[in-house]
């Protein structure tokens, strides 16, 4: 089921910030809606984010060895997004091993989504920073295209 | 700022399919869900804010519908596919209404 989903047709220039500022979870979540705010794509910012911050408590997204999936299902979005963000210095993200985060991966997805994409999607992006080879050069990619060569190696 | 008694319903029910993908995410990803009654906790907190009368409502809908509530689209219910009558008009989206599906029952939820 993973090997169908072309993790690279959902990765958009737009939606990737290759310098996040912020330094708390939730502003950089807030930060990294911001590619869909202004996209214009998102229907509640302030519903997105306190829809992700609930998954928070369930459980970190912050999977450990500086990435976190920050994910949710949300009435208040209508197609499956993924918004890519790197910090160079890292965040306190309240990771499972407790480092810093340096690379996210925000995935947002309607929950009536008709063709199901959005937990193959989650598990692809899961596959991809497994590999930690991958996940070094993808902390250190400089722009988009740098991230894209990374990914279609995989 | 307070939120619409639509979006506090949206919430819920976001937080609901939270609680019932949360399994397969630890299972099948292996991300930490340990949270789960600390979910529900919040989700209850949450319901204390929606008036009794919509929570009454979603609840039914909910033994009928995997989702109480629709997205809709183009005035179209993405809930049934049904087309709104123009009368459901946009301004009163954000108000502390609820307007359903005339034809399938289920709560609306405009995204565009």
């Amino acid at each position: 089921m993973m090997t169908s989903i072309n993790i690279v047709d959902f990765l958009k220039e737009e939606f990737f910030i290759s310098r996040l500022e912020e330094n708390s979870k939730e502003t950089v979540l807030k930060e990294l809606l911001q590619p869909l705010v202004h996209a214009g794509v998102i229907n509640s910012e302030s519903l997105v984010l306190e829809t992700l911050i609930k998954r928070e408590t369930l459980g970190s997204t912050g999977i450990g060895k500086g990435i976190a999936i920050p994910h949710c299902r949300t009435l208040a979005i209508s197609n499956l997004y993924i918004v890519v963000g790197i910090s160079t210095k890292g965040i306190d993200y309240q990771a499972i091993d407790r480092k810093h985060v340096h690379l996210f991966f925000l995935i947002l997805a309607p929950p009536n989504e008709e063709e199901s994409r959005y937990l193959p999607v989650l598990g692809k992006i899961v596959e991809i920073v497994r590999n930690s080879k991958i996940r070094r050069s993808l902390i250190k990619a400089k722009d988009y295209t740098s991230m894209i060569n990374i990914i279609k190696k995989e | 700022m307070p939120r619409s008694q639509l979006e506090l319903l949206v919430l819920y029910q976001d937080i609901h399919l939270m609680l019932q993908e949360a399994e397969e995410e630890k299972i099948q990803f292996g991300f930490s869900v340990d949270g789960i009654d600390e979910l529900k906790q919040a989700q209850e907190e949450l319901a204390k804010n929606i008036d009794d009368r919509f929570l009454r409502t979603y609840e039914r809908l909910k033994t009928r519908y995997r989702r109480a509530i629709a997205p809709v689209k183009n005035n179209i219910c993405l809930g049934c596919f049904a087309k709104l009558p123009t009368s459901y008009s946009t301004k009163h989206h954000n108000e502390q209404m609820i307007f359903t599906c005339e034809h399938c029952g289920r709560m609306l939820y405009w995204i565009e």
